[in-house]
């Protein structure tokens, strides 16, 4: 049990000591405890922009949690709570504390996020079963009726990606604003594109009641909140996932959402442990996440690769590559808040703390390297839209492997995948059974089929330079 | 106050036994022992435009109703308000998107003739329009108001061939019968005092009225409902989930003599007929003051809270009984919802409760309570200071007191009520009609912190259209599903005490942050799912497959 407030000294690592505000247990555990978590950062004790020691404080804890093998005596385990993102009951205590289908999976978010570095993507052997658990919670199969399978994503650049998708949904809530003040300044229907930075998400049409049609909305959810994070771009926020995956993979309950304000109960999960992670916790996690370095091109010593990468850029625009998976999209500003402005109830919100905290991601040394437009907006490097699109046609459907859609986004629906950093996390596809590109691409249907036959037309040598190009799109190690 | 691990659970030391001091320390301890959010509720009625009494002598000690409902076409709820002795108001909503509440008194709305004797008002689209129609509670007359642009009414008895009669009407209910154009309406009515006797064992017969055959609704042809026991409220509910709904009656026993509380068989085609001995009702004697319906459990039968001088009763389909007799269970004090006396100050006497109204104020997805609450007027053997109730759901299926801590107990003498967003931010704001002071306008400004409101859980309000008749989908049911929990609303006129409310229906969804939503529409048949997300205001017309998002009017103007 926590027992008092005091503050720690942590080495952040920039060799700076900065004290962090924390909760401590009340006795001091031994060098050899079987904890993982020693202690517990308090919310209440930052706010504002942090400075870079601040920063880089939280960043380390954020580290240290996200490296934590969770034990019991921190609360790992859920044995009355089932994975499922709102907080459920079992019926009847899990059979197993560990269980590869249903949870818990993982023993630490590094043991599956570790390729090649922690924070990366993971092999096949640590692929995740996606079911919203609410009538499932006991599944013991692979069977595709129970749940969905998916590759363990790499999180390098997720602070960009999250910061593109706030702006993103920004323009279009703005869009709808207009043209539902337009419509009833007016008295006429306005019907209005939703484009944000060069992406288009189809039509609204707003009426001068202030009813709006929905049906015209492509590749975002109705709400239009661009919902950057799974394959499936379901999730609003790091934080949202953070929070979900730290039940899901390993039973640790943060109260934001398990704690006694939603569930009545301080230990949900009944693993007789209460509060088991902290608003202050979570903040640290994202704090890491949101700060890992986006992933780069990397220059081949080799002189062909060097070449045939170039011709491969060129091919990636001719054959309509770029299309979806655009090189780069323009970022105003580097300023991360957590919380963040789009979450909902249940995941910490803005207005639910007087300590929310901005992470300026300029304080970082990588940066200072991110290219700049000529507005000066950062360009984000991602190869991605940040749109949903459908995946499978008639011919072509290997990505439509799944049964079960996923928070109202159909079965063969998925978000653009971010191609940075995909020469470092093969194998490919929403389920990582894929193990070249040139399988990835000719899985390619629907909205990816022109690109696909595209492909498939190339010369030898052309396929060949594509695949030479995306092999450069690495994480740093 | 003793903590226990699930905190939702609170065993208090009841508060009226306390001294107000202590009662003021024990209340900062429940605000730490309530685990979940409690509502700054922050009176702003003068602020925000609303200057009105409900006043008069012994007719008006009963009534007090408000109906809140769209009359100018801005889908914001505008108020008509009772005034008794004095005028009834009519009150235009100029509130913004999550803005001050802030109301314009509507001149010349209500017409002449119609505005004194007003005990309650239910609105209702009666005639099918684009304009929702009042029915207007009096002392003497009862008057159809029907509906036009900009919130003017005119009366409509003799168009409707309605005869309001001379009654002391007190309730109101309505629904639509299968195959009928217009809708069934039912007057609850108090004592007759003209006859012999009166007070005493002279409750005027109940009226039910079907409407005439042919276009334009007609209402030439009540069926008394013998006998009358003095109702305060009556709603029609679908008690066993038969699809036909029964009219249930709250009856004041002040002045019945061998009355009970009535359930009525409203069978299409046939008179209506109360549930006897013989059909497992059981008699119920209390002041029945209001009725609440909710399926507080969302097993398609619903639970009742009754209000009474004294304790409420809150009453739940008796599982162990023929599954076809109405045998009901009072469980009010297995579930923390008595409210039998006040929860604060050193009145220690009875309670007097009016208005009642189930719904999730703290948006954390479990329904919670209202209760109006005050004295009849100077009854020595009742509470005098006895405030309105605030019991919020717990996440165990009980109820806990926050009255005092949301900032809802003055001391008036409250009677009708609505529990309705008035500002369209999403969190359901308060207005109690209190007599011989003034109406409260209570504004949810968030959850309770130490550093101010914050806001509260997720949500849905829902709006149900239908083409031809039965426009607003009265009798249709709304189940919001979000993983394991399906919360279930209905669309339904009458209950409370006096008061009505015609718009979205709120849902509370807690920390779900979308939900499929199924209608089963009045005719009985199921929608397919509509997946939507939470903090939306929905709208679903009936036969579509997609929903429309409405949006409310903002202050500012963008571009």
């Amino acid at each position: 049990m926590r027992q008092s407030f005091s503050r720690l000294v942590i080495l952040a690592t920039a060799s700076l000591s900065i004290t962090l505000p924390h909760l401590a247990y009340g006795e001091t555990p031994a060098p050899w405890s079987e904890r993982a978590v020693f202690e517990h950062v308090d919310q209440a004790g930052f706010a504002g922009v942090l400075s870079k020691p601040e920063l880089d404080a939280l960043i380390a804890f954020g580290e240290t949690l996200f490296a934590a093998r969770f034990t019991t005596l921190d609360g790992a385990g859920r044995p009355m709570a089932t994975q499922a993102i709102i907080p459920t009951k079992r019926k009847r205590a899990a059979p197993a504390t560990f269980q590869r289908m249903a949870g818990l999976d993982g023993n630490s978010c590094a043991s599956c996020h570790n390729d090649p570095v922690m924070g990366g993507a993971g092999d096949f052997t640590v692929n995740v079963f996606v079911s919203e658990g609410f009538n499932n919670a006991d599944f013991d199969t692979t069977d595709p009726q129970f749940s969905n399978e998916r590759n363990t994503n790499h999180l390098f650049g997720a602070g960009l990606v999250e910061l593109l998708a706030r702006e993103m949904s920004v323009d279009l809530q703005l869009i709808r604003r207009n043209a539902l003040a337009l419509a009833r300044e007016t008295g006429e229907a306005q019907r209005a594109t939703l484009v944000s930075k060069g992406v288009r998400f189809g039509r609204i049409t707003a009426k001068p009641d202030g009813l709006l049609e929905l049906k015209e909305i492509d590749g975002v959810d109705t709400d239009l909140v661009i919902r950057p994070f799974s394959q499936k771009g379901v999730m609003t926020s790091l934080r949202q996932f953070t929070v979900n995956a730290l039940n899901h993979h390993h039973g640790m309950q943060p109260v934001e959402r398990f704690g006694a304000r939603w569930t009545g109960e301080t230990d949900f999960d009944e693993d007789n442990k209460s509060d088991e992670l902290t608003l202050g916790d979570v903040s640290s996690l994202v704090a890491w996440q949101a700060t890992l370095p986006p992933p780069g091109q990397m220059v081949p010593t080799n002189v062909d690769w060097q070449n045939a990468a170039k011709q491969g850029a060129e091919v990636f625009q001719t054959i309509g590559c770029a299309s979806c998976h655009v090189p780069a999209l323009p970022l105003n500003s580097l300023e991360f808040h957590d919380p963040g402005p789009l979450d909902a109830a249940g995941t910490l919100r803005i207005d639910e703390t007087q300590s929310g905290a901005v992470y300026d991601l300029s304080l970082l040394d990588w940066a200072q390297n991110l290219p700049r437009n000529e507005q000066g907006q950062v360009m984000v490097p991602l190869f991605g839209d940040l749109k949903r699109h459908k995946m499978t046609d008639r011919q072509i459907s290997a990505f439509g492997n799944e049964l079960l859609s996923q928070r109202f986004v159909e079965r063969d629906v998925f978000q653009t995948t971010e191609l940075w950093g995909v020469g470092s996390t093969a194998p490919y596809g929403h389920r990582g059974d894929m193990t070249t590109f040139d399988e990835v691409i000719q899985a390619h249907g629907g909205a990816g089929r022109d690109a696909r036959e595209a492909y498939l037309d190339l010369e030898d040598v052309d396929q060949s330079a594509l695949i030479a190009y995306l092999k450069t799109l690495v994480i740093e190690q | 106050m003793i903590r226990t691990r699930k905190t939702g659970v609170v065993l208090a030391i009841s508060a009226a036994c306390l001294t107000h001091s202590f009662a003021q320390e024990a209340a900062v301890a429940e605000t730490e022992a309530l685990a979940m959010d409690v509502p700054v509720l922050e009176e702003i009625a003068a602020k925000a435009g609303i200057e009105h009494r409900y006043t008069g002598p012994w007719e008006h000690f009963v009534g007090g109703g408000v109906a809140t409902f769209d009359c100018n076409g801005d889908r914001l709820p505008d108020m008509a308000i009772a005034g008794g002795a004095g005028e009834a108001q009519l009150f235009a909503n100029k509130s913004r998107a999550g803005g001050p509440l802030a109301f314009e008194a509507v001149e010349g709305g209500l017409p002449e003739g119609s505005l004194k004797g007003v005990t309650g008002f239910y609105p209702l689209n009666l005639d099918n329009d684009d304009h929702t129609d009042l029915i207007v509670l009096r002392v003497g007359e009862n008057v159809i108001l029907k509906g036009g642009p900009d919130c003017r009414f005119t009366r409509a008895n003799r168009a409707l061939a309605f005869d309001g009669g001379r009654a002391w009407s007190t309730a109101f209910a309505a629904t639509f019968e299968p195959e009928q154009e217009f809708p069934t309406l039912a007057f609850g009515n108090y004592v007759d005092r003209s006859a012999a006797g009166s007070p005493w064992g002279t409750c005027h017969d109940n009226v039910l009225i079907r409407p005439g055959t042919g276009d334009v609704p007609t209402y030439a042809e009540p069926q008394m409902l013998t006998p009358g026991f003095c109702a305060l409220s009556m709603i029609f509910t679908d008690w066993n989930r038969s699809g036909e709904p029964a009219l249930r009656m709250t009856n004041d026993r002040q002045y019945y003599r061998d009355g009970e509380e009535q359930l009525w068989r409203v069978s299409p085609g046939r008179p209506a007929r109360a549930y006897r001995r013989a059909d497992g009702w059981k008699t119920v004697r209390i002041w029945g003051m209001g009725i609440a319906e909710a399926d507080l459990d969302a097993d398609g039968l619903p639970e009742y809270a009754l209000t009474s001088m004294g304790d409420t009763k809150l009453q739940t389909l008796d599982d162990e009984a023929d599954e076809a007799s109405p045998v009901y269970r009072d469980v009010a004090f297995a579930k923390g919802a008595t409210a039998h006396r006040p929860y604060t100050g050193d009145d220690l006497k009875p309670s007097t409760g009016w208005h009642a109204e189930f719904d999730d104020i703290n948006n954390d997805g479990r329904q919670d309570l209202f209760i109006a609450k005050g004295n009849v007027e100077t009854m020595p053997d009742f509470a005098a200071y006895d405030p309105d109730n605030l019991l919020l759901g717990t996440f165990d299926g009980n109820f806990v007191e926050a009255g005092a801590l949301s900032g809802i107990a003055l001391d008036r003498r409250g009677r009708g009520g609505a529990v309705v967003d008035l500002n369209m931010d999403g969190m359901l704001d308060l207005v109690v009609v209190n007599r011989e002071a003034p109406v409260s306008l209570f504004q949810n400004r968030g959850a309770h912190t130490e550093f101010g409101p914050r806001p509260m859980g997720n949500w849905l309000q829902i709006e149900l259209r239908q083409r031809g008749a039965n426009r607003d989908a009265v009798g249709a049911t709304i189940n919001v599903k979000s993983g394991n929990d399906t919360r279930v609303r209905k669309v339904q006129i009458g209950g409370g005490h006096a008061s009505g409310h015609l718009g979205f229906i709120h849902v509370g969804t807690g920390v779900a942050e979308r939900a499929e939503i199924r209608i089963k529409w009045p005719d009985g048949e199921w929608s397919a799912p509509y997946r939507v997300f939470a903090n939306n205001f929905v709208v679903i017309e009936k036969g579509s497959d997609v929903v429309q998002y409405w949006y409310p009017p903002e202050t500012d103007k963008l571009r």
